[in-house]
């Protein structure tokens, strides 16, 4: 910076000579130079006046256009949110086929405690027994008074439990919010439902997750928050509770340890009633049995899970293929006198009888062992097999509940012409109640493929075709027969005004131990189908060790027990299926054996 | 010594000194208090206790040492801004020790008649030693860094202090305040620029590193920022204020529901509803119109306050002026951006009208300082 000088002396001078006082120049000097710094301090100080402004300007106008969004807002009460991730708790219902309630959501509340905030633990302890008798006073207190912070004291409490400890006045023990799965049917369809409990647990929602059957098979798509409406199931609640009371009391009136039942739609594969026993309540589900054979487990499904050798039911399967094959009519006379051996095994007929010539509409009529392990040998083992997959007997059911996957046919080893020969009448090759029920849907509703759903759907499926009509009908007329025959093995499943048709099949229970089969345990089979000329429903009835000792001997064929007990369902459930029978019925005579 | 030098002898002098008076500032800070008894009344149901006579009684008080002050030439209030700067600071640090424990912070000494707050002193005090400095200060000097850092020391000296009590609303407002002073001051911009960028560096910092393994706070007082900053996240605990005065404001609309027909502020649903959030009231029964008229009023006062600042040729008094121009901008703005959910909740009170001893006593010995400027600018 060049500084001027204060005194410049060429002026100085210049006043010098003129007489004039010098200083007078300097202090004008200074005079100049000072206002130029002040005004130079005065434009920086206005500068920044001027930002300093702007600031408060900036300020003002802000507030002001706040002021006038605020005033021209509507005030809203916000709502309360949960701090932390919200857990969607939100569940479709799930109703059957009429739309009424199966299973559904209700409000509830956890009661959790915080220790911390306990005025007196002791006496809220002690309160808590006298509400909850399940609990301990003295483990209470050691929680109340240690070091915990949070713990949980029931998952669910109902509301008069509630107030009564709101009425302790605890500040400590507080509520969180629960929706619980409700089963409000109790035990009805509680296998087709399987159950739900709570997943993820925060204080103030809690996940609901299903455990078992459609819940689970079905718990992404219940919990889908973008879903509309409930989940609407084949099953009809009207039917399946009354298939399960019919079921219940022939199990018992026959002295079984187990049963199943399955209901299905011939054409469009829906499962109107699926029920097991013994069952349970899904509200409360029982925990898995820990030692012994999970298939008596009440939580185990028979008609899925249950995996049997179902006996002489398949016989109507080796018969239909020989029909369609043209290898046989049904007017085909078959020689079920000689015995039949293979591999060195001889092919015996139940209590060693002899039918003698046999046509094979009779064969199926009198379940000869010989004539349909005949007819099998005639098909082969390989065109057999086929036939068998492509009816879904040899691979797990598409049903929708988590325990379908694990109901897997147990195939032969080895496709042998003895496995052949066994498998035609039902034996060497195990599968369960639902596979026979769309196995046999498929076999009488005209020969289309019927894969089995719980799912609602209202249009028939239209498979492949398996077999012709022709074939169909025919298998449907020897059905029938073994029905309404005098001498079928299902007579007594006739029901006045309704055709019944239908197979028997008595398997003997193989040994839990070592090879070999019990001579005293059957699983009894009933598969029938109704009206038999035009089949809407199939109806697959089993009974796990049946004995019926009305007679002088105990009896535990099917025909003794499996099919009674499938007449009076049948009896049951047609009106409410919308059946009308065909002829005015007369007295049920046929039915007082298990209505007894 | 001041740079500005001017002759004593134009001064009025003696009880002429009143006519002297700023009194358009006078009558707007009257009627902006008139403004607080009303609400005052208003709150407490329609009656002058308990809050609206204390406030009455405060305020001719107030009033009176502001003529008072007033009174007294502007240059002892210069020469006495260090010593009163002093005593602001032991009592802030006294407080510490012999303070009122109130609303979970150290803040009051009880002085029998009334209680001090020394964290309100320090603002004024603040602001007359740091005017004092600049016009002590050659302007060549202003910005060498030596010079910088005394100002620097005088601001963050009290903040401190007053962020142990801990009372964050007052510590932000002192240290925007001294910034702002040195500003004006004219500090070099590369300061502010600095500071400003290492600010915002730091917050970055510290929310850049979030969630990642060098994360630079813990995650529970990430979870306290994100309240302060975003409280209708916790509608009913943090949150709780600010979604009921935003109600207020909102069911007042344009024109309001009436005096005395607030529901929000008389229902209770507001606990701080004649200190902090009486602005609430305000917006709720007089609506828009009254909101922003009460805007306007302090508006006024800013810009009288300017323009006394800009007419007055001393820099001790133009800084000090715009000081407590600055404070009282400061204390308004955060409290309605606040109670508006602009800014997040820090207990700021709106000035001349919440309910209160300490903040209004102390910002009416700052008007009067304003007004001895004024009286005793040099002519």
């Amino acid at each position: 910076m060049i500084r001027t000088p204060l005194r410049p002396l060429a002026r100085i001078l210049e006043a010098r000579s003129k007489g004039e006082n010098p200083d007078a120049i300097e202090r004008e000097n200074i005079r100049i130079r000072h206002e130029q710094m002040r005004d130079r301090a005065r434009q920086r100080a206005e500068g920044r006046l001027l930002i300093l402004g702007i600031f408060f300007l900036v300020g003002f106008m802000a507030v002001g256009v706040r002021m006038g969004t605020l005033a021209t807002s509507d005030p809203a009460e916000p709502r309360a949110q949960a701090p932390g991730a919200r857990i969607t708790a939100q569940r479709a219902d799930i109703v059957d086929r009429r739309g009424r309630i199966l299973a559904t959501n209700m409000d509830t509340h956890a009661l959790y405690a915080q220790p911390p905030q306990m005025i007196e633990p002791e006496r809220a302890a002690r309160e808590l027994v006298k509400i909850f008798p399940d609990l301990e006073a003295e483990d209470l207190i050691e929680d109340f008074t240690g070091k915990r912070k949070f713990l949980w004291i029931k998952k669910k409490i109902s509301p008069e439990q509630k107030q009564a400890v709101h009425d302790i006045g605890e500040p400590g023990l507080l509520f969180g919010p629960r929706e619980m799965r409700l089963y409000p049917n109790g035990r009805i369809a509680s296998h087709i439902l399987g159950g739900a409990s709570f997943g993820r647990e925060g204080v103030h929602s809690a996940e609901v997750i299903g455990v078992a059957g459609v819940e689970k098979a079905q718990d992404d798509d219940l919990r889908d928050p973008s879903r509309t409406g409930p989940l609407q199931l084949s099953i009809d609640l009207t039917v399946q509770a009354a298939a399960e009371q019919v079921l219940y009391g022939g199990m018992k009136l026959m002295n079984a340890k187990g049963a199943s039942v399955v209901l299905m739609d011939v054409h469009t594969g829906e499962i109107v009633a699926m029920a097991s026993l013994p069952d349970f309540d899904p509200n409360d589900r029982p925990v898995p049995l820990t030692t012994g054979d999970q298939g008596d487990s009440p939580l185990f499904n028979r008609a899925v899970q249950g995996v049997y050798e179902l006996g002489s039911v398949f016989k109507i399967f080796t018969a239909a293929q020989a029909i369609e094959l043209g290898l046989v009519n049904e007017n085909t006379v078959i020689n079920t006198s000689t015995p039949l051996k293979i591999s060195g095994f001889t092919i015996s007929e139940f209590q060693n009888k002899n039918y003698g010539d046999l046509s094979v509409a009779d064969v199926i009529v009198k379940s000869s062992n010989r004539g349909t392990g005949r007819l099998a040998l005639m098909i082969g083992g390989e065109r057999q097999r086929a036939f068998l997959d492509s009816l879904g007997l040899l691979e797990p059911t598409p049903l929708e509940m988590v325990e379908a996957p694990t109901g897997t046919p147990l195939l032969p080893k080895r496709w042998s012409d003895l496995s052949t020969t066994t498998i035609s009448y039902g034996h060497g090759l195990s599968s369960s109640p639902v596979h026979l029920a769309a196995a046999y849907a498929t076999i009488v509703n005209g020969g289309t493929r019927v894969r089995p759903t719980l799912m609602k759907r209202d249009t028939p499926q239209n498979g492949p075709r398996v077999i012709s009509e022709r074939t169909s009908a025919a298998a449907r007329k020897m059905l029938r027969d073994v029905v309404g025959s005098d001498h079928g093995t299902a007579s007594f499943g006739e029901v006045a005004g309704y055709h019944v048709g239908g197979k028997t099949g008595t398997a003997d229970k193989p040994k839990t131990r070592g090879g070999g089969y019990y001579e005293d345990k059957v699983i009894a089979t009933f598969a029938s189908v109704f009206p038999a000329h035009d089949p809407k429903y199939v109806l697959i009835l089993t009974l796990d060790e049946p004995v019926e000792t009305s007679g002088p001997k105990p009896r535990r064929t099917a025909g003794w027990t499996a099919v009674p007990v499938a007449g009076e369902m049948i009896t049951r459930i047609a009106p409410l299926l919308g059946l009308r029978p065909e002829i005015e019925p007369g007295q049920q005579a046929g039915v007082v054996l298990t209505a007894n | 010594m001041s740079y500005l030098e001017y002759n004593v002898k134009t001064v009025p002098s003696g009880i002429r000194k009143v006519l002297y008076l700023n009194w358009p500032l006078a009558v707007l800070l009257v009627s902006v208090a008139g403004i607080g008894f009303l609400m005052l009344y208003s709150v407490a149901g329609g009656s002058f206790s308990p809050w609206a006579e204390p406030q009455i009684k405060r305020f001719v008080l107030g009033l009176s040492v502001m003529l008072v002050v007033a009174m007294v030439p502007i240059w002892f209030w210069r020469n006495v801004s260090a010593v009163a700067y002093g005593v602001s600071l032991v009592l802030l640090v006294l407080v510490e020790f012999v303070g009122t424990v109130g609303m979970g912070a150290q803040r009051w000494i009880d002085l029998g008649f009334m209680r001090l707050q020394p964290s309100e002193l320090t603002k004024i005090t603040m602001v007359m030693l740091l005017a004092a400095y600049y016009d002590w200060l050659p302007l060549k000097r202003t910005s060498r860094p030596l010079w910088v850092i005394v100002p620097v020391l005088i601001v963050l000296v009290p903040v401190l202090l007053v962020l142990r009590q801990p009372d964050l609303g007052t510590a932000i407002l002192l240290l925007t305040a001294g910034g702002l002073m040195m500003f004006l001051a004219g500090v070099h911009w590369a300061y502010f620029g600095a500071v400003l960028a290492m600010g915002a560096g730091l917050v970055t910092a510290v929310f850049q590193s979030r969630g990642t393994d060098w994360q630079l706070l813990k995650d529970y007082q990430y979870r306290r920022i994100d309240t302060f900053l975003d409280p209708a996240s916790d509608p009913l605990g943090a949150g709780y204020h600010i979604t009921q005065s935003k109600i207020a404001l909102g069911s007042g609309g344009w024109t309001g529901r009436g005096f005395m027909q607030g529901t929000q502020s008389r229902l209770n649903f507001l606990p701080e509803k004649h200190t902090d959030f009486i602005f609430t009231t305000l917006a709720e029964e007089f609506g828009f119109v009254g909101a922003f008229s009460l805007l306007m009023l302090y508006a006024l006062i800013i810009l009288f306050c300017i323009t006394s600042a800009l007419v007055n040729r001393d820099r001790f008094s133009s800084l000090l002026i715009l000081g407590i121009a600055l404070t009282f901008f400061l204390f308004f703005a955060v409290n309605m951006s606040m109670v508006m959910g602009l800014a997040p909740v820090v207990g700021v009170p709106l000035p001349l009208v919440s309910y209160g001893g300490s903040a209004m006593l102390v910002l009416m010995v700052g008007f009067g300082l304003v007004q001895s400027a004024h009286i005793h600018r040099p002519r």
